[in-house]
């Protein structure tokens, strides 16, 4: 029993928040020019190739205070702005990079939902999906904010997780901070007290192993 | 508990066989059915490589609030899915007595073709004397 990841999209299709807990086999970082969002996630953003890029925001800070798979607290000192390269990069060839990822996660939401739909033939939500190793939630807003998460296949339901995510830590680190631009369709949401309020809401959970 | 329909989609995604038991879900137009069963096909391939951790099948079961849909795909391709309830618990094990039921009453059926849409009595029969109206 344990939880993977969590995406959250806009109502523009755009992912705005990207994080993630046990996973193995990681993503790679999107390429430049992928169509993905600035202030995503710093583990998955392209790499900035020069000084000139970008930064990922303009108020979060450029360190990575929780490291993904540890899940340990490991820099509290300033890093450099500019994320080494990953040496395990290459090792991941098989995988996909974050933006073709994230398309395909959204695409295959879109088309669930539309299907449960289109086959009740009232308003109804697609809920979730199982495969044989993963299974994938959906809450959608009613402001078309979509939250995603991918846990175990062995777990019961996890959109009350997903729900308070939104009841708590979105509502009060994205909604009401005024940093945040919400439906910019350039910036995503992340920010140190939204990632780290969402960790602990996570890593509380008795799924969380 | 209620059944309330049986598909089966063959290794292109094109659907083979369809048919309604319970009321409950929207009546649609054949058309519509082949549309469904083609996206589902082509999601079910995606859904195998968004595993987060190792390799991963397709999707095998799919939730909505009132029904969910379980998938059965066979070693040569063709996929088997049933819509049911959200409390039924046998719906992998029909899924299986229609396999076998596919096996014996279509492909062993000298005058079907294989991938082709399945009009054989005998299938049809067997599958009402497994699922008969969808009510337990």
């Amino acid at each position: 029993m344990t939880i993977y990841s969590l995406y959250i999209y806009d109502r523009h299709c755009a992912c705005v928040y990207y994080q993630d807990w046990h996973r193995t086999k990681q993503p790679k970082r999107a390429g430049e020019g992928g169509g993905i969002l600035n202030a995503v996630s710093q583990a998955v953003s392209p790499l900035a190739t020069d000084s000139a890029a970008p930064t990922p925001s303009a108020f979060s800070s450029p360190r990575n205070t929780l490291s993904s798979t540890s899940g340990l607290v490991v820099a509290v000192g300033e890093d450099p702005v500019t994320p080494l390269p990953n040496p395990a990069e290459h090792a991941r060839s098989n995988t996909l990079p974050f933006d073709e990822e994230a398309k395909l996660v959204y695409g295959v939401v879109l088309s669930l939902r539309n299907m449960v739909k289109k086959i009740s033939g009232r308003d109804e939500q697609f809920t979730s999906y199982r495969t044989s190793s993963y299974r994938l939630h959906l809450y959608e807003t009613v402001s078309g904010y979509k939250f995603i998460m991918l846990s175990d296949a062995a777990t019961d339901g996890l959109r009350f997780v997903l729900r308070s995510i939104y009841n708590g830590p979105f509502l009060e680190y994205v909604v009401r901070n005024p940093l945040v631009p919400m439906d910019s369709r350039s910036q995503g949401i992340d920010n140190d007290y939204f990632r780290a309020s969402i960790d602990r809401l996570v890593r509380g959970l008795s799924v969380f192993n | 508990m209620a059944i309330f329909s049986l598909w089966v989609i063959n290794k292109a995604g094109g659907l083979i066989y369809q048919r309604n038991f319970a009321d409950g879900l929207a009546q649609l137009t054949s058309n519509e059915y082949l549309v469904l069963a083609g996206t589902l096909h082509g999601i079910h391939a995606i859904t195998s490589r968004l595993s987060p951790t190792g390799s991963s099948s397709g999707a095998q079961v799919i939730e909505g609030e009132t029904f969910k849909m379980t998938i059965l795909l066979t070693a040569t391709g063709t996929k088997f899915v049933l819509l049911t309830s959200l409390a039924e618990a046998t719906a992998d094990s029909v899924l299986q007595r229609v396999y076998e039921a596919y096996a014996d009453a279509v492909m062993k059926n000298p005058f079907h073709t294989p991938e082709m849409p399945i009009r054989s009595e005998g299938f049809d029969t067997r599958i009402t004397s497994l699922i008969g109206t969808g009510q337990p």
